[in-house]
């Protein structure tokens, strides 16, 4: 069943054009919307049996021999992300009907769209390590559609193409991981690799497998300094960024985490790697968040904050934090899409995001000000029983404060991280305050691009779900603790928490710290103005983005500055660059391997006739170069030719001396009837330097040669295969010319291809000479 | 004789080496030339010189030379001739379609 | 039976030579093409179902047994590749004559295109090394006469490097067997194999497979031996950069992995990590090209390079494992050059420009030149679910399992890279605001087809993996043991 639930998406997507195409007049979201809704009802309903720990596994084979298959399995962590997915899916779609107009092109939108569902679902759900690797990289191909939906804006193009190079990057280092990961553990199925622990970390390959996995879950969750594409995904519509950049995609990097905790948790690598990332990316996020002007940048940033946050949690490693975390996973998907949505809705309405430009919209727009009253206020972790945020955050202090650690190191670190909590907290209070009251309170500014008007119910709708959620889980947190956060923190840590959630714990440190935050956030948001030139010297001119964009510019001018020195067109040089590598790799080898052997016990007598036809040659072949006329030269090339036949006659081979003669008699004269189309020979030299070189090359050329042939002929170890051409001629060829036979009936195969050879030329030859178009087309 | 022969054809290969590197077409095209020759005889050296009678089988003879590299050779021979002939023509062409025999202006870019 | 292995040479070499006396009766000689081109494709699949059933088929040709006759081999492995080379073939079939100008078309295009796929099969089945030379020379002359064809000014200036590169690499090859037959007596492979593991790769032998190598990677355009390719394969019309993308120089990296699994496997060590070392600088240097420049054709053409960096990687690595990554890649890669380079040419005929920077917008009115496009981009940088993750995957499993990390990692990178040079054609030239299209140009439908043909098979090589990969993995450990083929051949 659960394939089926992977693959709805999928088929959904196949059908939305024939929709979009023949049914124009409904908008096609509506057709598809049932599809998500579904699939949440089916995770529902499978909550009871997953909480009672019956876990449901469901195999498709698809490369056994690779021992890559679609093995879903559902546990209490798939089965809280499945619910985010196709519960945030159906809200989404919900709003995108209200949010995108029918012009729209939504066939592409909504195709995107539900394969990212599909992928998502798939992430969580496969137990197989390369299936997961599949449908993570279907993920990021997926929001890089998304993120170009408006491809004709340079942004859009800018955005789509940046996330998609950080989160492959990091998919690429994932699946190193995994390679590695399933090869010491001997299985491809997550679980049986979990069940083989403790070999994975007796292994040497271990910091490496660790190193790459969670390059993968930092790339695509945001962490720092790899946060830079999130902000530039804002591009895209917003109901893909509710969607993906907030509730589902972002937090596939945290998913995998959890995932393989158990595997990697309680080591001191994972703790400092993952904690220390996720503090920082905390920070980093919620005092970037303060700085934006663009509502959904603001968001933007907020969400790295709270990825960081999730993503510390799981380093803490302790029970009572990954609880923490799993109940962050699920607050923020609530009021992070809630917040989205009225960001979506404040655009919609007013036609401006930027935050300088708005405010007083609460009169105006009284349902989404209050929608985001308890969005934003969630989010800063007020401390008031109807903010869900707040429970998870005080969690978030009160396990920072405990954590355990067996190492010296880590131990003497600990002290440090409920500080950093408490300060990352209080920017992300500063930057709930800003978003909220900038927008909605105080008075309107004049010239908005659209007169504001509150957004139409359908558009709501999604919101209001969401905030509600926000409000009943802050007051009756303990309604999802049983059915969902219990069956998935364990499936996290392996063994359930027994936590009953309340909202008031007495006078422990964690309120203190809560209360702190408030204060402080209080004081911060209010004299925002006066300490805002912080900004000019952190990061003042320093960002991860120029370092990207520096990255990118230059590695195409890298690129072509390096391909452009040896790619020079001239065929020179690359003459030059095969010989020097030839006599370079051979020379070596030679050397090397001790090839070089030289005897001379089964040599021929040396004969003063050949000697001399040999000498002729030599000069003939070395006056060619010299010589400055052109008919001189062609007449010394012939004296080679003519000269190699004569060697062939002495060296009993009459065949081939005729042959030789013909050819070369052909050849001169064909050389002749060319040159008289050819320019004179110049008489220009060539550079000093150049010549030297030309010489050393050649003269090294010609070494090795003959090295390597005197070595070969040295060398030879067995009887050649010729006797059987002798002994077969006459009687199995039937003929006593033995070359001839070869030619023509042994070896007939080569000599049909030589004619075949011939023939080729001769016609490219007509065709070279009969077809001259001139600089036409471009291409055809 | 086999060593001599080898020195030849390393002299053969050295100026049919120094002639492609050259810049006029023409002369790039003698280079070829005289590294087929080159490659010609290393072949029939390879297979001994000297040894026997030429392979026309004859009563009364036990020794031929090896006939396999004369087959060889002949192949490849012919094939020389081919590639040669058309890579004349070709150089011809070029000269009258780029208005220059000189390949280091034969250059190009990406985008002509 | 054993016959039948010569159809697939015969067929194509008979077409292109009656076709030459037909040259202006254009209709009959481009339909009587994709005809011999679909038969030639059913023959080499029956053939091929016979030796995955059967195993190898040996033709000692004219009767002369082995090893004294040349002997053509069909095993598993000449057969893939030779059926993705005809699979391609009947993709251009169809692909040339909505793309070709009259001219070429009736100078011996198809001709040439028939006697090029003759002579490529001739080099996947024979089983002499000296043959192997001579069908190089058949699939080069026919691929000399394509790329002049037209004769504009930057083919021939282009082709001439090409021919003379190649004319050189030939020379050498000539040489390097003529110093083989010295050492080992004799040109058939599979006692080339016995005779040089009988002396365990001793003395010279190491520098004559070193010279071999240098002869196929200039075919193969590995680095550095690559600065011939990518030029003169981006000149010519598409199409038949395409077959050159697509099948040329994987014969030269088809040689390799032959020749140093079955001969040269004695001095492993030295050559084997010697090959691993090029196929990183291959990887990245390639890329690097690719990313160089703004014509989509040359981006194309660069990006054949890294590919063959990451087959000699699978040969370097040397174990089944990696050799069935290598040959998964191989056919893969045939496949989805071909695709690609079609894909582009049809880009530049609706764009009437192959300049990226003058290119933009073209989804509006493309798309779905634009889709393919994308699915081509995908599956060429190797993400699953597409072909080139399953090759990839297998080389980067021997890698890492073998303990050759860096170029595991620069694999990686390169993967990256890749898809980001040849995805800048999708997000600069089909996304962005529309550009003015040129009014005349031809109709860019028929080419649809042949291009998804192409890409079906790709899907259906990465989708479908199970239903090849068994008999790849099965080629990779008879590659590694090489007394298979010996045995078949020599009967012993």
């Amino acid at each position: 069943m659960l394939q089926f639930a992977v693959l709805a998406p999928f088929l959904t997507a196949l059908l939305v054009p024939f929709f979009f195409r023949y049914i124009r007049q409904v908008h096609t979201g509506w057709f598809v919307l049932p599809v998500p809704f579904l699939l949440f009802i089916y995770f529902l309903s499978q909550m009871g049996a997953v909480s009672e720990g019956d876990n449901i596994l469901s195999v498709v084979e698809w490369v056994p021999s690779l021992g890559m298959n679609f093995s879903f399995y559902l546990d209490g962590l798939s089965l809280l992300f499945s619910m985010l997915i196709s519960g945030i899916g159906t809200l989404v779609t919900l709003y995108s009907i209200f949010y995108l107009n029918k012009n729209e092109k939504l066939n592409n939108f909504y195709v995107f769209l539900y394969i990212f569902m599909g992928a998502m679902l798939g992430v969580v759900l496969s137990d197989n390590v390369y299936a997961l690797y599949l449908f993570w990289e279907l993920t990021s191909l997926s929001s890089f559609l998304l993120i170009g939906y408006w491809y004709d804006r340079e942004a859009s193009r800018y955005g789509a193409l940046k996330s998609m190079i950080i989160t492959v990057l990091g998919g690429l280092a994932m699946l190193g991981g995994f390679i590695l990961l399933s090869y010491v553990a001997g299985s491809t199925s997550i679980r049986e690799i979990i069940g083989a622990t403790d070999v994975v970390l007796e292994s040497p390959y271990f910091v490496a497998i660790l190193l790459l996995i969670l390059l993968g879950a930092f790339t695509k969750s945001a962490q720092f300094p790899f946060h830079i594409w999130l902000p530039d995904a804002m591009e895209a519509p917003t109901p893909v960024s509710a969607f993906l950049h907030s509730a589902t995609m972002v937090k596939a990097g945290i998913y995998l985490t959890a995932r393989l905790f158990l595997i990697f948790g309680g080591t001191d690598l994972f703790f400092l790697l993952v904690t220390g990332f996720g503090l920082l990316t905390l920070c980093w996020g919620s005092y970037m968040a303060v700085r934006q002007t663009d509502l959904k940048a603001i968001l933007a940033f907020s969400t790295i904050s709270q990825l960081g946050m999730i993503m510390s949690m799981l380093g803490f490693g302790t029970k009572a934090a990954i609880f923490a975390a799993i109940f962050h996973i699920f607050n923020h998907a609530t009021f992070k899409g809630s917040l989205f949505m009225v960001a979506g809705i404040v655009d919609h309405e007013t036609g401006t995001r930027d935050i300088r430009k708005l405010g007083g919209l609460m009169t105006l727009m009284p349902i989404s000000a209050t929608l985001a009253f308890f969005g934003a206020f969630s989010m800063a972790g007020v401390p008031l029983p109807v903010f869900n945020g707040f429970l998870s955050k005080e969690m978030f202090f009160e396990t920072s404060l405990h954590i355990e650690s067996t190492s010296e190191f880590v131990s003497a670190l600990t002290p440090i991280i409920p500080v950093l909590a408490v300060l990352g907290s209080i920017f992300t209070f500063v930057y709930s305050m800003y978003f909220f009251f900038q927008t909605f309170a105080g008075n309107t500014k004049g010239d908005l691009p659209v007169k504001p008007h509150e957004a139409p119910l359908g558009m709501l709708l999604s919101p209001i779900v969401l905030i509600l959620f926000v409000v009943v889980v802050g007051l009756l947190p303990n309604l999802i603790n049983h059915p969902i956060l219990t069956p998935a923190t364990a499936a996290v840590f392996g063994e359930a928490p027994e936590k009953h959630l309340k909202f008031w714990h007495g006078f422990e440190p964690q309120l203190f710290m809560s209360l702190a935050v408030v204060a402080l956030g209080t004081l911060f948001y209010l004299t925002m103005k006066k300490w805002k030139v912080i900004y000019n010297w952190l990061p003042g001119r320093m960002s991860a983005n120029k370092v990207y964009d520096f990255i990118y510019n230059t590695q195409f001018k890298i690129a072509e500055k390096t391909t452009n020195t040896y790619m020079t067109g001239s065929i020179r040089h690359y003459v030059m660059y095969i010989l020097i590598f030839l006599v370079g790799a051979t020379g070596v080898t030679l050397y090397v391997t001790d090839g070089f052997v030289i005897s001379t016990d089964d040599l021929a007598p040396i004969s003063w006739p050949e000697i001399a036809v040999a000498v002729v040659m030599a000069i003939a072949a070395f006056a060619t170069i010299v010589m400055k006329n052109r008919i001189a030269a062609i007449l010394v090339l012939g004296v080679v030719g003519f000269g190699l036949s004569l060697l062939f006659v002495f060296f009993r081979a009459p065949d081939l001396a005729l042959t030789q003669l013909i050819v070369e008699t052909v050849t001169v004269a064909l050389f002749l009837l060319c040159f008289y189309h050819l320019p004179k020979l110049d008489t220009e030299k060539q550079p000093p330097a150049a010549r030297t070189l030309n010489m050393i090359i050649s003269a090294s050329v010609g070494i090795l040669v003959t090295l390597v042939a005197i070595a070969s002929h040295s060398s030879k170890k067995f009887e050649t295969i010729s006797h059987y051409f002798i002994e077969e001629s006459h009687h199995l060829g039937g003929g006593d010319n033995v070359v001839n036979v070869i030619l023509v009936d042994m070896r007939g195969l080569d000599t049909l291809f030589e004619i075949t050879v011939l023939g080729l030329a001769a016609l490219g030859i007509y065709a070279m000479i009969r077809l001259r178009k001139e600089e036409e087309e471009l291409d055809s | 004789m086999e060593l001599i022969m080898a020195v030849l054809a390393g002299l053969l290969f050295t100026a049919g080496v120094y002639l492609l590197l050259q810049r006029q077409v023409l002369k790039i095209v003698f280079g070829t030339a005289l590294l087929s020759h080159g490659a010609h005889l290393l072949i029939l050296t390879m297979g001994k010189l000297n040894r026997g009678q030429p392979p026309i089988l004859e009563k009364g003879i036990e020794h031929y030379a090896d006939p396999l590299p004369q087959a060889l050779i002949l192949t490849s021979i012919v094939i020389s001739f081919g590639v040669t002939s058309f890579l004349l023509v070709l150089a011809y062409r070029a000269y009258k379609t780029n208005k220059t025999d000189n390949m280091e202006q034969l250059r190009g870019s990406d985008h002509d | 039976m054993t016959n039948l292995i010569t159809l697939p040479i015969l067929i194509p070499l008979i077409a292109g030579t009656l076709f030459v006396f037909w040259r202006k009766k254009l209709p009959f000689v481009r339909m009587g093409t994709q005809i011999i081109t679909i038969i030639n494709l059913i023959v080499t699949a029956f053939i091929t179902f016979l030796v995955v059933q059967n195993g190898p088929i040996i033709l000692e040709t004219g009767g002369w047994v082995a090893p004294y006759g040349i002997i053509l081999v069909g095993d598993a492995l000449s057969l893939s590749l030779l059926l993705t080379t005809n699979v391609i073939a009947v993709a251009a079939a169809f692909y040339a004559p909505f793309s070709l100008d009259r001219g070429r078309e009736e100078h011996y295009f198809y001709t040439f295109f028939l006697i090029l796929i003759a002579g490529v099969s001739g080099a996947f089945l024979t089983g002499d090394i000296f043959n192997l030379f001579v069908f190089f020379e058949v699939l080069l002359m026919a691929s000399y006469g394509m790329i002049v064809l037209g004769g504009t000014r930057q083919q021939l200036r282009e082709s001439i490097k090409y021919v003379l590169l190649n004319l050189f690499s030939s020379i050498l090859f000539v040489t390097t067997v003529s110093f083989l037959y010295s050492v080992t007596g004799t040109v058939n492979m599979a006692q080339l194999s016995e005779r040089v593991g009988q002396v365990n790769q001793e003395g010279i032998l190491t520098t004559i497979a070193i010279l071999f190598f240098v002869v196929f990677a200039t075919k193969g355009a590995l680095f550095p031996l690559y600065f011939w390719m990518p030029h003169a394969y981006a000149k010519p019309p598409a199409v038949i950069s395409a077959l050159f993308g697509a099948l040329l120089t994987k014969v030269g990296i088809y040689s390799i992995l032959r020749v140093f699994t079955l001969i040269f496997n004695g001095n492993i060590d030295y050559t084997h990590s010697f090959f691993i070392t090029l196929a990183g600088f291959t990887l990245i240097f390639g890329v690097i090209g690719a990313m160089s420049t703004n014509n989509i054709k040359l981006i194309i053409a660069y990006n054949i390079i890294p590919a063959i960096g990451f087959m000699i990687m699978g040969i370097g690595i040397f174990t089944d494992v990696s050799l069935a990554g290598s040959v998964y890649y191989l056919v893969h890669d045939m496949i989805i050059k071909g695709a690609l380079f079609l894909l582009v040419g049809a880009i530049a005929i609706v764009a009437g420009t192959s300049d990226l920077r003058k290119i933009s917008g073209l989804i509006k009115n493309y798309p779905l030149l634009g889709w393919l496009f994308f699915i081509a981009t995908v599956t060429l940088a190797g993400l699953p679910p597409f072909s080139g993750f399953i090759g990839k995957l297998l080389l980067l499993k021997g890698a890492f399992e073998n303990g050759h990390y860096v170029i595991a990692a620069i694999g990686l990178i390169t993967s990256l890279l890749i898809l980001v040079s040849v995805m800048r054609i999708f997000i600069n030239g089909f996304w962005g605001v529309s550009m003015e299209l040129p009014k005349e140009k031809r109709s860019i439908k028929p080419l649809y087809v042949p291009i998804t043909f192409l890409l079906i098979f790709s899907v259906v090589l990465g989708i479908g993996a199970e239903w090849f990969l068994p008999h790849i993995q099965q080629i990779g450990v008879d590659l590694m043991n090489p007394s298979v083929y010996v045995d078949a051949v020599l009967k012993e």
